[in-house]
């Protein structure tokens, strides 16, 4: 190894590279990307709390909907109970039993004493 | 290692024809990949560092081989006695210089290797790096001779 020229060295180390700007940290894209995972996270829980919360609270309105809703056996039941009542009547006090079938057909049935009445034309005929 | 070394790295990436600007993105970039993700520590970081910034400095250049080459006259050095002329020489003469012989001068002269350590870090005789070097310094004065003597 011979010698080399030393003042040719000190020569060169008076010259001193550019500066060069200052290194950013480096970008941890995982950590953002935890995070991001993360709010998915709590807004995801969120959702099925509510979805949830909704579906159960839907549930008890339709419960209750349907204790509500009009017992079909029950306004039958009620109904066999009033023929019964009226053929009971009708045997016991026939005049009677007339005067609530008139009263009811009055009420139930439509009129045909009405100017604009149907039925009244029909009765005409 | 940067604030040591990166100023020398990015002149080094200008001899390869880079601006100053992208020789300081690769030296970033090089970096950013050692220290990123799957951080890593090579067995010689700075010989490391040297090939890789050479390495991508010639990729860059390659891809970049049809832009004019303007950035001649942009300084990589910067010498307060001498100024901007012997500046741009300087460059001139190292970019002349064979790449093993411009690499040891970066090794030796601005990052402060020794040549034994030199010799170890690239895996070179260090005969070879000695030789490389003495060969690199007379073909630097030669090319700087005349600006050399004013100084003197």
């Amino acid at each position: 190894m011979g010698p080399y020229d030393e003042e040719m060295e000190r020569y060169l180390k008076e010259f001193r590279p550019q500066p060069i700007r200052a290194l950013e940290a480096p970008p941890r894209p995982w950590r953002k990307s935890w995070r991001r995972l993360a709010a998915a996270a709590v807004v995801a829980g969120c959702a099925g709390g509510l979805f949830w919360f909704a579906r159960r609270e839907l549930g008890l309105s339709k419960e209750t909907t349907r204790v509500r809703a009009p017992d079909q056996s029950v306004l039958s039941e009620r109904q066999s109970r009033t023929t019964l009542a009226l053929t009971a009547l009708a045997l016991a006090d026939d005049k009677k039993f007339e005067a609530i079938l008139a009263e009811e057909s009055r009420k139930s049935l439509p009129g045909f004493r009405g100017e604009q009445s149907t039925l009244k034309v029909l009765a005409k005929d | 290692m940067y604030v040591r070394h990166g100023a020398a790295l990015a002149a080094y990436a200008c001899s390869f024809g880079l601006d100053h600007s992208s020789a300081e993105d690769v030296v970033h970039q090089l970096f950013m990949k050692m220290l990123g993700e799957k951080p890593f520590t090579p067995r010689a970081p700075l010989a490391y560092l040297y090939r890789a910034t050479r390495n991508a400095s010639l990729n860059l250049r390659r891809d970049r081989r049809r832009e004019t080459d303007l950035h001649d006259t942009e300084p990589w050095f910067v010498q307060h006695s001498s100024g901007y002329e012997q500046a741009i020489n300087l460059q001139q003469a190292l970019k002349e210089l064979p790449e093993e012989q411009r690499e040891t001068v970066f090794l030796k002269v601005w990052s402060g290797m020794t040549l034994s350590e030199i010799a170890e870090a690239t895996e070179t005789p260090l005969n070879t790096v000695a030789s490389r070097y003495r060969y690199a310094l007379e073909k630097l004065r030669e090319r700087l001779g005349q600006h050399f003597q004013k100084r003197g």
